[in-house]
């Protein structure tokens, strides 16, 4: 008959989840059995009891027997190695630990082998002083390994190593029992590899599982928590450590009688894991490792003002939790809080966790009192990792809900200078965007704020700067929804830059061999109302990339030149009226008597305002673009008011000095932000621009950007052999002053010529060829025809198919309509 | 100034590859005394310039001149470049000038 003990049973027993048959009626075996002599008070006679020591095959815990099972012990029914089955029994805690109480048990077998490694718990070797726990603690962390061995990552391993202060084989259950998975798993499973190396740790030094009273101070580094990776090895260095001869007071080695003075100066006897921790009790302590630590922050209320600060805490077990300390409790540990220190705690407040701040993957938080300890460990116990990462694809973030906190770890393909935004409120605060790349083929935007952007931010940017494209592992980013999906950084994020985790070298690999051409999906359409993130373009991208083509406008930035501007009308007469704070702007139209007319406010004013609507030709090494400048970058441009303009030119009628200020403004450079977009007139599909805004160069930036290039340009020319042609720079054929990149492919060009009203206006590519529908060459669309591209804006361009029949694309005049 | 051969752009480190050579340089002006300035290069070197400095410099200074070891120039044309200037960029121009792209310089 095979015994299957109940295993994950003493856990839950030690962990008071179960206390009584009610919960479950766990099949045991027993592992010691010894006789003491319990004396009643008032009396003088003394009974027998038997204690013992129940295993699930994991751990073993404390019992006794009612004095009705006497009878059994004395007959051999209930022996060691007795398996038995608990039909009526409690748990409750003595002092601090948890004893059973066998009121009734059904036997199964009263002869069997010993199953698992459990340690002899109850042998009479109470040491006052040693605080082994090794052994139960070495059995469990072997198990640990056997049983869990699936399905978790390398960490568990590590982790396996109990930092199990504790001196009871309670903590340990817990602790294994946080895992929850393989309950049934551990009974009975490669027990016999523990057994070999679990030898030397159950040699024959019983060591009594004991609870000292030990002062504080010397506390963390008499304890023998197994803190190397070598478990094995230091578990059995402590055994020796403390080979004492037994030389006890003649107690009952479970019921030492502590005072409740030495047991406040007790630190922490044991501990339990943090995924234990709840609001029901009251006594605990974990040790555990500070993963971040928030700043201090003030806030005000109406009943007063106060001030908090948050860390989060990261166990053995890779339990996580919060702990917030207010007003002045922080006074007591904010300099006490060092992230990466391990610390115990113990006689915090356990609450439910506020979801709002709190991203944790615990339901609760601890708030600490004045009352709370917090005493660090100095000897630092690797089995607590540094850092817990839930490292997810960006692919994935696309369907996750925003506000939700991820992981992340890529390649920071770019990065934007910081910028200072101006909050609601009116505070302003410093941003940087950078765009994250990893193997799902997918980029997102991660916006950093704060001091992120001094310190990471920084660091990132001169690597990328450099040419180097570094490794960047996110803790903690919040999913925003805001143009697709974006990650940004809140207090609790942390930045690694070219972190040392096996996950980033894997991602450095992969992109070195193939993600550095990768081609990458942005999951955050990076464009921006507020906070610009500057993409630096050439004119030509706007044709080849298609920009403007796809439901919202892009935005860009080129370094360009007024090649030429239309005169004729550089402004319009416009609505002068408020419309709360913005201008109606609307175009007016002339009642004939003097006043104006504005259709939107349905108004008539004596006076119209003026505003600039400039046509203009901008060029760059590349090509050469229309784009319209309204209002404020016309002013820029000019160099004055439109109205001045207008009342010079038609009212003054200066036409020389109204040359001379077009000539002065042509043919300078300005750096301009465009905002282009598709737009329909009619059937036809044109791509617009507008300038935005138009600044002077910044020729420090601009340099930088152009090192940047430069260096990227080197750095691919190195990697990649084969230019795609499709995401090369395909020139249009107009202006063979192309650049001399690595795309000197200008195939599709003799494309040869279909007939052209074999295409009509129907620009959509076809099959992936992007196909003219004018000249039926490949790479543009009839919107974007070279041949066209010196017509400006709103002049619908009537077919003139015959135009380029002859092949090839004329050079573009500039300024023929 | 003989002007038949171009100047090589350098900072401190390239300074050495070019002793006997014309060479141009931008650095900040640490300290000018007659007859010499001592400069900082763009990859923060210490090189001295031997000539005759203008009366008034700005803080930052271009020098075309001979080099004479890998770390004196003896300059010919001074020029004042006034007081911003981006010493990274010129730096990186140095780098990319005396290597990938040098063929496009000299």
């Amino acid at each position: 008959m095979a015994a299957n003990l109940t295993a994950g049973a003493i856990a839950k027993m030690l962990s008071g989840e179960v206390t009584d048959e009610k919960a479950m009626t766990p099949i045991l075996q027993v592992t010691e059995i010894k006789m003491i002599q319990q004396a009643r008070r008032n009396q003088e006679v003394s009974f027998e009891r038997y204690k013992i020591a129940l295993s699930d095959g994991i751990q073993s815990q404390e019992g006794m027997l009612s004095a009705n099972s006497n009878v059994l012990v004395k007959q051999g029914s209930i022996q060691i190695g007795s398996v038995i089955k608990l039909t009526r029994f409690s748990c409750s805690p003595v002092r601090d630990r948890r004893i059973v109480i066998v009121n009734e048990q059904e036997i199964i077998a009263e002869k069997w082998n010993i199953i698992g490694n459990p340690i002899p718990l109850l042998t009479p070797n109470a040491q006052i002083n040693s605080v082994v726990t090794n052994s139960p603690q070495a059995q469990a962390q072997a198990v640990h390994r056997q049983a869990f061995g699936t399905g978790f990552h390398q960490q568990q391993d590590i982790r396996s190593e109990l930092n199990g202060v504790a001196n009871s084989s309670q903590a340990q259950v817990v602790q294994r029992q946080a895992f929850g998975a393989g309950a049934g798993a551990g009974s009975g499973t490669g027990f016999n590899q523990q057994q070999a190396t679990r030898s030397v740790a159950n040699s024959s030094q019983a060591q009594l599982v004991q609870r000292q009273p030990f002062v504080s101070a010397t506390s963390p580094s008499a304890r023998p928590y197994v803190s190397s990776n070598a478990g094995y090895e230091s578990s059995r260095q402590e055994q020796t450590y403390y080979t004492r001869p037994p030389v006890q007071p003649q107690q009952p080695s479970m019921y030492v009688n502590r005072s409740p003075v030495a047991r406040n100066q007790a630190a922490a006897p044991m501990t339990i894991p943090v995924a234990a921790l709840n609001p029901y009790q009251s006594r605990w302590t974990i040790k555990v490792r500070v993963t971040s630590k928030g700043e201090l922050k003030r806030y005000s209320k109406t009943n007063g003002e106060g001030k908090l600060f948050s860390f989060d805490l990261l166990d053995a077990d890779g339990g996580e939790i919060r702990v917030t300390c207010f007003n002045e409790v922080v006074d007591k540990f904010f300099d006490v809080v060092v992230v990466g220190n391990v610390y115990l705690i113990s006689k915090g407040s356990v609450k439910p966790a506020k979801r709002e701040y709190n991203h944790l993957p615990n339901d609760y938080e601890i708030q600490l009192e004045t009352w709370s300890a917090v005493e660090q460990c100095y000897e630092d116990d690797v089995a607590i990792p540094r850092n817990l990462f839930r490292f997810r694809y960006i692919s994935d973030i696309e369907n996750m809900e925003s506000n939700s906190v991820v992981d992340l770890v890529g390649i920071v393909s770019s990065i934007s200078p910081s910028g200072l935004i101006m909050r609601k409120n009116g505070s302003e605060a410093q941003k940087k965007a950078l765009q994250l790349k990893d193997m799902s083929g997918r980029s997102v935007e991660v916006t950093m704020w704060g001091n992120f952007c001094n310190v990471e931010g920084q660091r990132l940017q001169s690597l990328c700067d450099s040419g180097t494209f570094p490794v960047l592992a996110v803790k903690a980013g919040r999913i925003s929804e805001f143009n697709g999906k974006q990650v940004s950084t809140i207090g609790s994020s942390q930045l690694y830059v070219e972190p040392d985790f096996p996950e980033a070298r894997v991602v450095r690999e992969w992109y070195e061999r193939e993600g550095r051409n990768a081609p990458c999906i942005s999951i955050s359409r990076v464009f921006s109302g507020a906070g610009r993130q500057e993409i630096r373009k050439v004119i030509t991208q706007i044709k080849d990339e298609n920009l403007g083509t796809s439901e919202k406008p892009d935005w860009i930035t080129v370094s360009a030149t007024i090649s030429f501007m239309k005169v004729d009308n550089f402004c319009y007469t416009a609505c002068p009226i408020m419309n709360g704070d913005r201008q109606c702007s609307k175009k007016v139209i002339n009642n004939g008597d003097g006043t104006w007319r504005c259709e939107r406010c349905d108004q008539s004013v004596g006076e119209c305002d003026y505003r600039y609507i400039l046509q203009l030709q901008l060029q760059d090494h590349t090509g050469v673009t229309w784009a319209t400048a309204f209002q404020e970058a016309g002013e820029e441009i000019m160099g004055m008011p439109a109205k001045e303009l207008y009342y010079l030119k038609y009212e003054d009628q200066d036409e020389e000095k109204f040359e001379d200020i077009i000539r002065k403004a042509a043919f300078t450079k300005y750096i301009f932000k465009l905002k282009v977009k598709e737009e329909t007139y009619g059937d036809e599909n044109r791509v617009k621009a507008t300038v935005v805004k138009a600044e002077k160069v910044d020729y420090s930036s601009d340099t930088r950007s152009l090192v940047e290039a430069i260096h990227k340009l080197s750095t691919e020319d190195a990697n990649s052999l084969t230019v795609n042609p499709e995401s090369s720079n395909y020139r249009s054929g107009a202006l063979n002053s192309g650049v001399g990149t690595s795309s000197v492919n200008m195939q599709g060009r003799g494309f040869g010529l279909p007939a052209a009203n074999q295409f009509s206006s129907d620009s959509r590519p076809r099959g992936g060829m992007v196909l003219c529908g004018a000249c039926g060459s490949n790479g543009h669309v009839f919107a974007n025809c070279p041949s066209f591209m010196s017509e400006p804006q709103g002049e619908h361009y009537v077919s003139t198919q015959g135009r380029n029949a002859g092949r090839g694309m004329p050079r573009q005049h500039v300024g023929s309509y | 100034m003989d002007t038949s051969s171009p100047a090589a752009f350098v900072n401190g480190d390239l300074l050495r590859r070019y002793i006997g050579q014309k060479v141009r340089a931008v650095v900040q002006v640490i300290r000018s005394d007659i007859g010499s300035v001592v400069g900082k290069t763009t990859d923060d070197q210490q090189i001295v310039v031997k000539g005759s400095p203008p009366p008034s410099l700005t803080t930052y200074l271009e020098v075309i001149g001979i080099a004479e070891s890998d770390n004196t120039i003896r300059a010919d044309v001074w020029t004042n470049f006034g007081d911003n200037f981006d010493a990274g960029n010129y730096n990186e121009l140095c780098k990319l000038a005396n290597g990938e792209f040098r063929h496009m310089f000299i």
